[in-house]
Formats: C-alpha cells, sequence, structure tokens
C-alpha cells in the first residue's frame, strides 16, 4: 500500500440498534412517512472508504444531522469528516448522494453538505456536491463509481 | 509339450516374444505346485538377466519382478531370499534404465514372510549410494519411500541400529522432493520416523528439509480429477515440523518470523503450527520466545475484520496457556506471560468504547482462563474485582450491562476449573453488584442483574436475599413487561431452590399469601403464575397445591384464573416431570377437583375460562402412566357418557380425558365414544364439538394398534360414514372437515389407508362449490397444532409425513385434466398449503414441476397463494436453480406488477425480496437486459406508504444498480 489513510486511527463510536418494527408498520391501512431514522438507515451503513467501517461507527453520519420534510419534499442531510482535513470528504459526500439518489424516491430535493466548521475546505465540498452537473460528471468516471459502488454496497 | 520356461530358450523369449509377461501365472503355478524350482527358472534366465544389452536386462529384471510380485508370499525360503535380495542389490548399479523393475522387485521381496530385516542394510546402503532418488521419476521416488516405510515398519530397532547413515540417507532421498503427492505421503510418514530414529548431529539439517516447504504454497491445477489441495498438505506439514522436541529452537524461530508475514495464509498456518506444537515442544522451550509470541498472538486476535485468523489465533493462545501452566510451580514465565495478557487486555477494557470492543478484549481473557487451572485462578483473582470497579465507572449503558455478563462469565470459569474457594472474596462481590443492577429502574439492568444472579446463586448469601425478593416482588407485582416477569419468576425459583423456608417465609406466606390470595384483587394472575412456577419446587408442592385446590373446589369467581396458572406451569416440563404431576395427582387428586369444577362451570361459564381446564386436564392426563390413566376413566366416563345424551356439551370434558392417554390404554367403551363423536362431528350444531369430535376420531385412529382394535374402529367409521346419505348437501363441508381430520391421523401414522381419504378432498377441491372447503381441509393436514396430535399425547408421528403428502399429492394430479379459473385457483392454494410445510430438500429435487406451479400461481390474485409461492421462489433463487434463470422473462413482469399489490404489503416484500435475490444469485450475462427496465419498474415502491416495503425495494434497486457496474463483488 502507497497510500497511507488521513486518520490512521479513528476513534470508533456504538452502532446503534436495528430500528425496532412497531405494531404500525404492519399495519396495512396505515401510512408511514419517511423520518430522519428512515434516512439514516439507508446511509449508516455505506462504507468508509479508508476503513472497514461504516460511517455510524466514525460518527460522520448521525441521526441529528439530517432532517427531512415530507410535504415540501425535502431532505437534508450533514455530515462531519473524522478530521478536519480529510481528502476523502468529497468521496463521502459523493456517496451518500448517490446512495440516497438510488434509494429516495425523486420528488425528494435532496441536500448533502459538511456539518458547519467540522472542514478546513468546508465551502469547496459543500459546492462541488451541489453541482449536479460535476456530481453526473464524477458518475460518467469509471474508477469513481467502482470505489463508490463498493462503498455503498451493503 | 513342456512349457518354455522349463528350457533355456526362456531367455530367448523373453528378448522376443512380449507376450510371455502374460504367462506368468501359468509359471507361478508350476512353480508352487514343485514341478518348477525356482533356482532352475532363474538360471533359464541367465542369458536375458546378464545380457550385454541394457534394453534386454531390463526386459528381464521386469519379468522376474512380475515373478516375485505374483508368488506366494509364504512361499520363498529365508536362503531363496537372500540369494534373491543379493542379487537385486548388485542390480541397483546397473543402468538407470533397469533400476524401475529393481526397485519394484525388492517391494515385492520385502513383503515376503521369511524376508530378513538383515539384508536391508546392504540395500540401503547401496540404494543410496547407487540411486540419487530426485533423478528418478516420480513413481519410482515413490517406491524408494515406500521401501523406507516398509522397512522401519518391520523392524525399527534394526533401522535405528543403522545410525547417521541411514537419517542421512533418508534426508539427501527426500531433499527436494516436490511432486505434491509425494509430499502428502512423506509428510504422513515423517512424523513417526521422526519420533521412532535418533537424528542425532542431523537434527538441524533435517528440519532445514522440512522446513523449506513452509507455509505451503500450492495450487493444484485446474484440470487434475483428484487434486491434493493446498490445505492438505499444510496440513500434514505441521505434525512434521514439531514432531520431535529437538526442532523446538528452529521451529519457533521459523514460526516466529513466518507470524510477522504479510499474507493470510502464512499467519493462519504459523497459528495452527503453534497450537499444534505445544502437543510436543517442552514448555521451556517457549521462554525466550513467549514476548514476541504474545505480540504476534495480540496483533492477529485483535484483529478488525477477519474472523478465520481471529479463531487460530484464540486456539494458539489457549494451547500456549495451557502448556506454559504445566510448569507453573518451577518457573515465573508462565506467571509473567498471563500477567503480560492481562495487563494488555485490561487496558483494552478501560478504553473500549463500544461493547464489540469490550467483548473482544473479553473473549481473550476467557480464552487464557478457560485453558488451565492456574491461569484462570490469575485471571479472576484480578478481572472480577476489577470489573466490579469497571462497573462503577458509570461508563455506558451498554457497557455496563456487558460487564455484569462478564462478571457471570468469570464465575463460570472459576467454578469449572473449581476454584471458587480461593476466590470467595472476590465472587462475593457478584451478587452484590446484581443488587445495585436490578435496583435501576431501567428494564435491560434488570434483565441483566438477574441473569447473572441466577448464574451465581450458588454464592448468594442470606442476607441478600431478602433485598432481592423485595425487588423481585415489586417487578412480578407491577411491572408489564413480559422478558423482565419471565426472568423475575425464574429467579425466584433459582432462589427458592437453594434458601426454600426464607421464600416460604417471605413469598408464600408473606407477601402473596395464601390465606389471603384472593383478598386482594389487583396482579392477582401475576402472584398465581409465581405461585404455580413454585410449586414444582418440593418444599412448596403440597401447600401452593393444596391451598389452590381448595379454592377451586369451592368454586371462588377467581378459580378460572387459577386454573389457568395451574396449566401455563404444568404444561412447561422443563418445570414439572411427569413422576412431579403423577406425585401431584395421587396426593391431591388434582383431575378430579378439576374434573367437579368443571362439572357446575360448564353450565354457565365462558369458554374461554373452562378451555384452560380441559387443557389442564389433558396435560395431567399425559403424564400419568395407563394403569393410572385406566382407573381415572374407569371412574369417569360411564357418568359422563350419560350426561352426554342429555347436553352435548359434556362431551367436551369426555374429550380431554380421552385425547391423550397412552396407546395401550384399554377401554371396553372406546366403541361407544367413537360412535358418539362421530355423529357428534357431523350432526352438532356447535362449531367447537364438532371439531373436538373430528380431533378425538383422530387420535383414536392415529394410536389404535394395528390389527383388531384399528380394524374394529376403522369398520365402526366406515359403516358410519356410509350410512350418512349423500343427498344432504349441507353436510358436506362437515364430512370434508372430518376427511381432513382423518387424512391427517393416518397419514401421520404412515398408514397407506390415507390416500382413499385424500382422493375425496382432492374431488372436493375440483368441484367448484366445495372447492374452497378441499383447500381447508389440506392445510389442517400440513398444519401442526400445538395441541393435537402430537408425541406430548403420545401419538405416532412419522417423521416423513409431510414429504409424504407432497408426493402423493403429486401422484394425484398428475393426471388431472384442465381446471375451471375458480377452481384452479383453489387448487393452486391447496398446493400452496402443501409446498409450504414440505422439507426445502424434497422441493430441490423436484425444482422443474414446482416451479411451473409457482410461475402459475403468480398470477393469481390471492394473498395467501401468492406469499408461499414467493417464498418458494425465494428459496429457489438463494439455492440458484436455472430454472428460474430460463424463465425470467416471465418471471420479472409478474413480480414487478406483485411489487405494487395493493392488499398485502406481505406480498409487497416478497416480491420485491425476489427480485433482489435474483440480482446477487444470477450471472451477470443473464441479468443485463432486463437491468432498465427493473431500475425504471421498482422507482414507484420507494415511494410505497410502508416502510418495511420501502425498505426491501431500497435493497432490491441498489443491488440492481450494481449488476455489471464497477465495484460489484460478484464471482461471475
Amino acid at each position: 500500500m502507497t497510500k497511507v489513510a488521513d486518520n490512521v486511527n479513528p476513534h470508533i463510536y456504538e452502532k446503534e440498534s436495528e430500528r425496532e418494527i412497531t405494531l404500525e408498520e404492519h399495519d396495512e391501512n396505515v401510512v408511514d412517512e419517511f423520518d430522519e431514522r428512515e434516512i439514516f438507515d439507508l446511509i449508516r451503513n455505506i462504507n468508509d472508504p479508508e476503513h472497514p467501517l461504516t460511517l455510524e461507527e466514525l460518527r460522520v453520519v448521525e441521526e441529528k444531522n439530517i432532517s427531512v420534510d415530507n410535504k415540501e419534499n425535502v431532505v437534508h442531510v450533514n455530515f462531519t469528516p473524522t478530521i478536519p482535513h480529510c481528502s476523502m470528504a468529497t468521496l463521502i459526500g459523493l456517496s451518500i448522494r448517490v446512495q440516497l439518489l438510488r434509494a429516495l424516491p425523486s420528488r425528494f430535493k435532496v441536500t448533502v453538505e459538511v456539518s458547519e466548521g467540522t472542514h478546513v475546505s468546508e465551502h469547496a465540498v459543500n459546492k462541488q456536491l451541489a453541482d449536479k452537473e460535476r456530481v453526473a460528471a464524477a458518475l460518467e468516471n469509471n474508477n469513481l463509481v467502482q470505489i463508490i459502488n463498493q462503498c455503498v454496497a451493503m | 509339450m513342456e512349457s518354455i520356461w522349463f528350457k533355456c530358450e526362456l531367455a530367448c523369449e523373453i528378448i522376443q516374444n512380449p507376450s510371455i509377461f502374460d504367462k506368468t501365472q501359468n509359471v507361478i503355478l508350476d512353480i508352487v505346485s514343485g514341478r518348477l524350482d525356482i533356482t532352475k527358472l532363474v538360471e533359464n534366465m541367465a542369458d536375458v538377466l546378464t545380457h550385454k544389452e541394457v534394453e534386454n536386462r531390463e526386459k528381464g529384471m521386469r519379468f522376474f519382478t512380475k515373478i516375485l510380485t505374483e508368488l506366494p508370499k509364504h512361499y520363498l525360503t529365508d536362503l531363496q531370499i537372500k540369494f534373491i535380495s543379493k542379487f537385486y542389490i548388485d542390480r541397483l548399479k546397473d543402468n538407470h534404465r533397469v533400476i524401475p523393475a529393481v526397485l519394484e522387485g525388492y517391494l515385492a521381496i520385502i513383503d515376503m514372510q521369511n524376508y530378513s530385516i538383515q539384508n536391508s542394510g546392504e540395500f540401503l546402503t547401496t540404494l543410496f549410494r547407487e540411486v540419487p532418488c530426485q533423478s528418478q521419476v516420480r513413481q519410482d521416488r515413490y517406491h524408494i519411500y515406500l521401501i523406507i516405510l516398509k522397512l522401519l515398519e518391520r523392524d525399527v530397532e534394526y533401522m535405528k541400529s543403522l545410525g547417521p547413515d541411514f537419517v542421512y540417507g533418508v534426508l539427501s532421498s527426500i531433499e527436494g522432493e516436490r511432486d505434491p503427492r509425494n509430499l502428502l505421503f512423506l509428510f504422513n510418514i515423517l512424523p513417526n520416523f521422526l519420533k521412532e530414529v535418533p537424528l542425532g548431529h542431523l537434527t538441524e539439517e533435517m528440519f532445514d528439509v522440512i522446513s523449506c516447504y513452509y507455509p505451503i504454497d500450492f495450487h493444484p491445477s485446474p484440470n487434475d480429477p483428484a487434486a491434493v489441495t493446498r490445505d492438505d498438505l499444510a496440513a500434514a506439514l505441521t505434525p512434521c515440523l514439531c514432531a520431535v522436541p529437538e526442532f523446538a529452537e528452529h521451529c519457533l524461530v521459523l514460526l516466529v518470523e513466518k507470524l510477522d508475514s504479510s499474507l493470510k495464509q502464512a499467519k493462519i498456518d504459523s497459528l495452527k503450527l503453534l497450537s499444534e506444537s505445544c502437543k510436543t515442544f517442552k514448555a521451556e522451550s517457549y521462554g525466550p520466545f513467549l514476548k514476541t509470541l504474545w505480540a504476534s498472538i495480540h496483533r492477529e486476535i485483535t484483529h478488525k475484520t477477519d474472523n478465520e485468523l481471529k479463531m487460530v489465533a484464540h486456539e494458539a493462545l489457549s494451547a500456549l496457556v495451557r502448556k506454559l501452566a504445566t510448569t507453573s510451580n518451577k518457573d515465573q514465565e508462565f506467571e509473567n506471560f498471563v500477567k503480560g495478557v492481562l495487563i494488555s487486555m485490561q487496558t483494552a477494557l478501560a478504553g473500549s468504547t463500544t461493547v464489540s470492543q469490550f467483548i473482544d478484549a473479553k473473549k481473550i481473557l476467557l480464552t487464557t482462563a478457560n485453558a488451565s487451572k492456574e491461569s484462570c485462578i490469575i485471571i479472576t483473582n484480578s478481572m472480577i474485582p476489577a470489573i466490579v470497579a469497571y462497573y462503577g465507572f458509570k461508563t455506558s449503558n451498554k457497557l455496563q450491562i456487558a460487564s455484569l455478563e462478564f462478571l457471570g462469565d468469570l464465575y463460570d470459569l472459576a467454578k469449572h476449573w473449581n476454584v471458587l474457594n480461593e476466590l470467595e472474596a472476590q465472587v462475593n462481590e457478584i451478587p452484590q453488584l446484581c443488587l445495585v443492577a436490578v435496583s435501576q429502574p431501567s428494564k435491560e439492568y434488570q434483565i441483566a442483574g438477574f441473569r447473572t444472579l441466577i448464574r451465581v446463586r450458588d454464592i448468594l448469601k442470606v442476607d441478600l436475599v431478602l433485598p432481592f425478593v423485595e425487588v423481585l416482588i415489586y417487578i412480578i407485582q407491577h411491572s408489564q413487561d413480559i422478558d423482565l416477569l419471565k426472568i423475575s419468576v425464574e429467579t425466584i425459583h433459582a432462589i427458592a431452590r437453594y434458601h426454600p423456608e426464607m421464600i416460604m417465609d417471605l413469598v408464600v406466606k408473606g407477601k402473596c399469601d395464601l390465606e389471603n390470595l384472593i383478598a386482594d384483587k389487583t396482579n392477582l394472575e401475576k402472584r398465581l403464575n409465581l405461585l404455580s412456577n413454585l410449586a414444582s419446587i418440593d418444599d412448596f408442592t403440597k401447600i401452593i397445591i393444596e391451598e389452590m385446590l381448595k379454592i377451586i373446589s369451592i368454586n371462588d369467581h377467581t378459580a378460572p384464573k387459577i386454573v389457568e396458572a395451574l396449566n401455563d406451569s404444568i404444561s412447561d416440563s422443563n418445570l414439572f416431570t411427569n413422576e412431579k404431576i403423577t406425585q401431584i395427582e395421587s396426593d391431591h387428586g388434582l383431575v378430579d377437583s378439576v374434573l367437579n369444577w368443571l362439572l357446575s362451570e360448564i353450565q354457565r361459564g365462558s369458554e374461554d375460562s373452562f378451555n384452560h381446564g380441559f387443557m389442564l386436564i389433558a396435560n395431567t392426563i399425559s403424564s400419568l402412566s395407563p394403569e393410572k390413566e385406566e382407573l381415572i376413566l374407569s371412574r369417569h366416563t360411564s357418568s359422563l357418557l350419560d350426561l352426554c345424551k342429555s347436553n352435548e356439551t359434556f362431551f367436551l370434558i369426555l374429550q380431554s380425558l380421552y385425547i391423550s392417554i397412552h396407546q395401550n390404554v384399554n377401554d371396553v367403551r372406546f366403541e361407544e365414544i367413537m360412535k358418539l363423536s362421530l355423529t357428534l362431528s357431523l350432526n352438532s350444531k356447535n362449531d367447537t364439538i364438532r371439531l373436538k369430535a373430528s380431533i378425538l376420531i383422530a387420535h383414536f385412529l392415529n394410536k389404535a394398534d394395528y390389527g383388531q382394535k384399528f380394524e374394529l374402529l376403522y369398520d365402526l367409521l366406515k359403516d358410519y360414514l356410509s350410512s350418512c346419505s349423500g343427498d344432504d348437501m349441507s353436510l358436506c363441508p362437515r364430512l370434508i372437515q372430518l376427511y381432513g381430520w382423518i387424512t391427517k391421523a393416518l397419514v401421520m401414522r404412515s398408514s397407506d389407508q390415507f390416500l382413499f381419504w385424500l382422493q375425496k378432498i382432492l374431488v372436493a377441491i375440483t368441484n367448484q362449490e366445495f372447492t374452497q372447503h378441499g383447500a381447508d381441509a389440506v392445510r389442517l393436514i400440513m398444519t401442526e397444532f400445538p395441541e393435537y396430535l402430537n408425541t406430548r399425547q403420545h401419538c405416532r408421528i412419522s417423521p416423513f409425513y409431510k414429504q409424504r403428502m407432497f408426493q402423493s399429492f403429486s401422484k394425484l394430479t398428475a393426471n388431472i385434466g384442465p381446471l375451471s379459473p375458480d377452481v384452479k385457483e383453489t387448487y393452486l392454494l391447496s398446493w400452496a398449503y402443501i409446498i409450504e410445510k414440505t422439507p426445502k430438500s424434497v422441493l430441490n429435487n423436484e425444482v422443474h414441476q414446482v416451479s411451473l406451479l409457482v410461475i402459475d400461481a403468480l398470477g393469481y390474485d390471492n394473498k395467501d397463494l401468492l406469499v408461499v409461492m414467493l417464498d418458494v421462489l425465494c428459496h429457489y433463487i438463494q439455492s440458484k436453480h436455472t430454472t428460474i434463470v430460463q424463465s425470467l422473462q416471465t418471471i420479472l413482469p409478474r413480480l414487478v406488477k406483485l411489487s405494487t399489490y395493493v392488499k398485502s404489503m406481505d406480498v409487497r416484500i416478497k416480491s420485491l425480496q425476489c427480485l433482489y435475490e435474483i440480482a446477487k444469485a444470477y450471472q451477470t450475462v443473464f441479468l443485463l437486459p432486463y437491468k432498465q427496465d427493473v431500475l425504471l419498474d421498482l422507482a414507484p415502491s420507494l415511494d410505497d406508504k410502508k416502510r418495511l416495503v420501502r425498505n426491501m425495494a431500497v435493497q432490491a434497486r441498489t443491488r440492481w444498480y450494481l449488476v455489471g457496474a464497477p465495484g460489484e463483488s460478484k464471482e461471475n
């Protein structure tokens, strides 16, 4: 291995237990709305590009940093890189975006951003992630798609 | 004419005529019968054996060798063998073309009965000097090894006397061997050789020759039909490397070096070698390496992702500790090593932020403690106080709960090694800590605390019983949580076994006072539950059961609840054994009391309340001996039969008495009861009575011994049914239900007569009017009921009856004609009921037939049908049957359509799961044409109104995105 990970020894956090399935969820007649936990469940198991750990275990994504508005069809995800100069931040953000693109109904407008003040080049990363054309271009790149697919394959 | 081998022309014949080789059997016959002397034969061959052309000498030797191999093993004498052996030894010096025949011939000579081991010395010397083993072909090398093995087996002592020359000869023969089959053979014989023959100054050379193969890196040729695998070689090599204690130093140096390799396989092999080496090496040999060994084991054992590596590291650690423990009383090494483990693991425990980290460290400590008594003392001695203190640090909830469990594990180990006496002060802390935990309001703490308490119940001191009981009774009175209630009752039970008097005072006569049992109405059920559980302990049985039966007999309005609680506990065979129930019955007359209560209650009570009574009677009866059962039956049957005449409800009591009797109980009234049941099963207006009557008939048919008893019942049944007129259409559904029970009873005892009744059910299925009833009957046959037709009720259950149903049903339906659409649906539904319960292994053999049904069924709008069929489909996809992949064009659109099936979310989830499994199981080539369509079709399910459906849709869609995309991890 030539490249050494940015953060060699990250702090590992406890995984949350699986969402408990309530009686309402088994009831045919009740409509389950999208909530923060559901979005969190979609992205918590994405693998970190550098470690054999999930974004949840590294607390890159947290339930409290996600907001959903069902009526307005808006999903907002903030993620926190483990260290401020993490070079993988864009890649992680892209993985989250791709996963949500594939897993959420198209009616939602999804925004993925770095949590405020957690990364040195926060604005640059946010701008890249918000730019549809750059995201689309990135997904044309086979090497990049391969890494992202490996990250989101759970 | 005399055969050619009697003349000296034999030599020419061997040179010129290859067919002479086929006649060796005749030569042998002549030798054995005494017509031809072996010396004469050799003389006749003289010209060819000493011919100046190598080619001809080889032919001669081959002929001679063939004769020797086919000759009876006992025929040649000592002296003859000696001369032949001399000759063969001499031939070793001949041209290389002759050598193969010589080696093969000598193998035959060694096998002879009169072969003297003295001959072998000279042979080996010449062999090692004249024949460079590794220049021979594979087969000949194998023969050389085989000769060495056979000689060793024949006389080890003589071989030892050959000294270092022999060892050197063997060593130089095997050095450089590279054929996997020969190596496998060598590795198998070497450990024995090394153990028997002293190596002397050649130890290091020998080790070098063996160790050059380590770690094995070998890939068999893909065309080899019976390939030797890497694992075979590695497993065989390991014992060679540590065969003798003298290898210890060399082996450990090598092992430590390979542990640091970057190859996973090298690490695994080294760890396995370490475990294996502990069987032969002396404990002292490990001394200089312990630090490095622990460093390497520590690194692998805490590996984040590789479980295989973790496992072998645990095994190596355990073996090493066990070995070192043998010197614990004379050496400090052992203690230092264990303390080293202890310190690094304590650091890991203290630094762990997640439960999985905590558990990893815990497992290492438990492995170390489990390895030997001495290590167990060291570990438990310091870890129990440490964990008790750790609990006090108020880390996270999950860690505190994990530490409680850890204490239980440590206690179990200390108990296993029988060292509790030396640890008394430490372990006594545990119950105290459990009390702290259960005093928390959180359910998780309480459950963990009780679990650990149950494990350490032996050491619970008297002064702690009272506080525990206070907490427990409070929980039992007030908690609504089922898990917590269950563990609380279990805990009181555990305490009661050790401190019966205290529980008697505190619980039975105190908190749950029997005298005031019914006075206090609140939480009555929970207290009854506790008491009936405690009644299984001998000290409590009398007082509790007596009191309960007293309340039942005065028919207080709480009686139904008491019956219910008693039934719940008695049906748990872990609590109440058959002997215990028999004892209760004979001491307290349980059945009589309940029966009397039922007789008065049945007139006015509700069905719920006396159903428990029926079950209690049936459960009690099933635990008694046949004689006791007969006694009870004879007491009650006549009067109950009389009562039935006036009011059919009393049949239910009768049914509960008879339903779980033993197979060999004899009763003259069987016939009468059978008749009554038949009448009721068809004519009663009450659904329950009809059902229970049918069930009783099924039980009788299932249990009756073949022969007179069975014939009698079966004839009765047939006569009665043929007497029923076929015109009464309203009777048909009831008849079909009865057929279902009869079929079930017969097929379960694997009687062929069931086919007759199944045929009748099939007729019903194909009839438009009764098709649903027919399908219901099939479901009834395939369903297992917890309360009917089971072993507890002494029924006969053939293990293959479901499989039998499947096969019979496919045979019966094989010739069925085209069905109308209405009937077709229920017909498939009946199939679904059968397929649902048929073992998967049977379905795997019938993929073609079943998959046709499945694909057909996916087009129908019937929830029950779809759920079962999708389940089977899913199973077939998971086991990658090719039949499915050929029909993808039909299956995929149907699955996509079902993924928005409005009536049932289960169908939606299952169909999405099938789509997911398809993407996972089959080769990309088959899937790629459908990829874009499926992705589009799956989009609506992402916005399904049910979350569970959405979750599955996400899985399926994200998986289909990966089909054929870069980064997909699939083999093809």
